[in-house]
């Protein structure tokens, strides 16, 4: 964070800093304050994944040679202790935002859940305790307990991303190059299903107001699912059922970004809006005789491609205008 | 010496300091507005988005112009292409300057596309002319200090300092000035005396408006003197551009210099910037102590993967939460309280849509070739930084 420099004197002496206010500035650096919150909480986080990494590493290699009740006696022991820690300092449920004393318990609830889902999964690996598919449901289960007991949105996404797995979907950035949705047109179904079921959640929740500061992770997660499914969609034959779709899914999100003021869902909503557009008109040009004017889409060409970027200048500044 | 009028660009910075003030909650919404009303300042666009898309616009607007003027002058490129790329040059001051005078534009995205450009025809002029990179990368430095002084630009001072370095590198490399074996050695100098430049610029009351490119060369010179003693970095590159082979048992000159460089700068940087509170040298410290992790594993496995990663994890997470008990009730100096200003919540946010993307559940039947769920090699990946 920046100090106070020759240009906070300039204001004090163009008189729009008051004495006072001077005078709190001083005060405040006086005490040379360092945080070093975001730091340690990252080193945290990345603690638990690669402590994560390496439970995972350690069982794939060793799966004949440790012993499969040994793993997880030790898997459910470490789960157990951690658990009870976070169970005997959580504050209870609650629907407000609710936080630890200490920000460390938010990350052993996180590694708890990725350990349960581990637990989870070599149970099922081992001794298919659960029907098919039905792990990553129950990863899923543990992922929004741990959400909404606790107030961990890390798990919160576990518990989404479960969801998606649940009917087949990964939802990663790369997914959105190289997924089996494009190969498995039913997927795009289920996704979307699953999309709108998210945002529907989140309606709810804000209507009765439970964990509203979920919204953000929620919607994002529904946004890729939506956009994903849709772009899928539109490479069918049926395309233009989804067409519709994902032009309501664009609207809702666009009136939502500008509701939450935020930069991300914007500029996705912008994003899927735009390739869908692209789409469409590809589909378009196809349609008519392309041969007949190839000359003018090349004068054409990249008229719309600075149109484009104008029009992407215009909505970001007009975005920016509300936000303030 | 600068371009702009300096009143303007003094209102800018004002208000950009009003803004600071205000996500610190020193001055509420009304009084930042009340400055933003009273103080006429350049135009610029603070959101990276909007600069980026006048960017790419600038960029086209001046290849449409080359385009069109490649017409005319297509028939001198056969022996006068030096001579087509300072008309160029020449055209993108013109464009800079007409930005910066008339338009009033201060990173604004299509100045930053006309700045950029000029530099870039200018090496072109120079290094096509004399047939020398080591003319091209003077240039560079000559042409990007002075545009960081006129335009007060940022980036320009980024290639200033990439045209310095290249020009040494090139004349230690292929000019031979010295015994390459030592190029380490004058690029750990360089980036000793940039540094000292750092500390005398930033203390200067009149370079003020120039914060942004100090921060740029004080970043600069620890990246490059992180790297120029780095033991991957100077065996690697030896190979490559020394020819240097290396046989088993054997280590390229001063390695053991390189092994101890490779440890104590980062920690140097960590421990002197907790002293002198200096964030840019904390992260620039952190991340390169994690590449001189990388570095070491790179040519030694000294634990199998996993268990430098549980054993990993568990250190930062036991450093981290002693940090945590041990700072969290100080009220001055660092302490763990978050500073004024700062949002939690983005970093929150940020981690919950990571761990999607690191935890994988796919569901996992018995002929699967993953048997578990959690964290496979993809947590493994980003895990190698730390």
């Amino acid at each position: 964070m920046a100090k106070s420099n020759a240009f906070t004197e300039k204001l004090r002496t163009k008189g729009l800093l008051s004495d006072s206010q001077m005078e709190s500035i001083r005060q405040y650096e006086a005490l040379g304050i360092f945080s070093l919150h975001n730091e340690l909480r990252f080193f945290l986080y990345l603690a638990v994944l690669l402590f994560t990494s390496g439970v995972g590493i350690i069982i794939y290699k060793n799966i004949d040679s440790i012993g499969h009740i040994a793993i997880l006696g030790l898997l459910f022991v470490l789960i157990g202790v951690g658990f009870y820690f976070c169970f005997k300092k959580a504050k209870g449920f609650d629907k407000e935002e609710v936080v630890f004393e200490s920000p460390v318990y938010d990350y052993i609830v996180l590694l708890c859940t990725i350990l349960s889902c581990v637990f989870i999964g070599y149970l099922q690996f081992q001794y298919q305790v659960f029907g098919y598919g039905l792990s990553s449901l129950v990863c899923s289960v543990v992922g929004f307990f741990c959400a909404y007991y606790f107030d961990n949105k890390s798990a919160l996404s576990i518990g989404i991303s479960g969801l998606a797995t649940f009917i087949g979907i990964t939802v990663t950035p790369k997914s959105l190059i190289e997924s089996d949705i494009y190969s498995n047109p039913l997927l795009s179904y289920y996704g979307l299903a699953l999309g709108i079921l998210l945002i529907v959640w989140v309606e709810y929740s804000n209507k009765i107001s439970l964990k509203k500061h979920f919204q953000f992770v929620i919607l994002s997660f529904a946004q890729q699912l939506i956009g994903i499914c849709c772009m899928a969609g539109l490479l069918e034959s049926y395309w233009f059922i989804f067409i519709i779709v994902l032009a309501t899914a664009v609207y809702y999100f666009y009136k939502t970004s500008y509701e939450m003021k935020s930069t991300f869902l914007f500029v996705f909503t912008v994003v899927y809006g735009y390739i869908g557009f692209n789409i469409l008109l590809f589909k378009f040009i196809d349609v008519i005789d392309f041969s007949s004017f190839g000359e003018i889409f090349i004068i054409l060409a990249p008229m719309y491609f600075i149109g484009s970027i104008f029009g992407f200048i215009r909505l970001i500044q007009h975005f920016n205008k509300e936000k303030v | 010496m600068i371009v702009f009028d300096k009143q303007l660009l003094e209102n800018t910075f004002l208000v950009e300091e009003a803004k600071r003030l205000n996500d610190q909650h020193f001055i509420s919404e009304s009084e930042l507005q009340n400055s933003k009303q009273q103080l006429a300042v350049l135009k610029s666009n603070k959101n990276i988005l909007l600069r980026i898309g006048f960017f790419v616009l600038g960029c086209l607007l001046i290849s449409s112009i080359m385009g069109m003027l490649a017409l005319f002058t297509i028939s001198l490129a056969d022996n006068h292409f030096g001579f087509i790329m300072l008309i160029y040059t020449l055209i993108g001051i013109a464009g800079s300057e007409f930005l910066a005078r008339e338009q009033l534009q201060f990173g604004y995205g299509l100045d930053d596309a006309f700045i950029l450009a000029f530099q870039g025809f200018f090496c072109a002029t120079i290094g096509i002319t004399f047939d020398s990179p080591m003319a091209a990368f003077i240039a560079l430095a000559f042409i990007g200090l002075a545009a960081c002084i006129r335009y007060v630009h940022t980036i320009s001072a980024l290639l200033c300092l990439a045209g310095l370095t290249g020009a040494i590198c090139y004349a230690v490399l292929e000019l031979k000035v010295i015994s390459s074996a030592f190029l380490p050695f004058v690029l750990l100098l360089l980036a000793v005396l940039l540094y000292s430049v750092y500390l005398k610029f930033s203390k200067d009351e009149k370079l003020f408006y120039y914060k942004n490119p100090i921060v740029v060369l004080q970043g600069f010179s620890l990246i490059l003197g992180y790297l120029s003693m780095n033991y991957l970095v100077v065996r690697e590159l030896s190979e490559s551009l020394l020819g240097l082979t290396i046989a088993k048992g054997e280590d390229i000159p001063f390695a053991f210099l390189f092994y101890g460089f490779t440890f104590l700068i980062p920690l140097f940087y960590i421990a002197y910037s907790l002293y002198s509170k200096d964030r840019l040298m904390l992260i620039i410290g952190l991340l390169t102590f994690g590449f001189s992790i990388y570095t070491i594993r790179f040519y030694y496995h000294i634990l199998p993967v996993e268990v430098a990663l549980l054993l990993g994890g568990t250190v930062l997470f036991a450093l981290a939460f002693l940090t945590i008990r041990k700072l969290k009730d100080k009220e001055s100096g660092i302490t763990f309280k978050p500073a004024r200003g700062t949002e939690t919540d983005i970093l929150t946010n940020f981690q919950a849509i990571v761990v999607a993307t690191q935890v994988d559940l796919k569901p996992m039947e018995s002929e699967s070739k993953m048997p578990f769920g959690g964290g496979g090699f993809s947590g493994g990946g980003s895990g190698g930084e730390f």
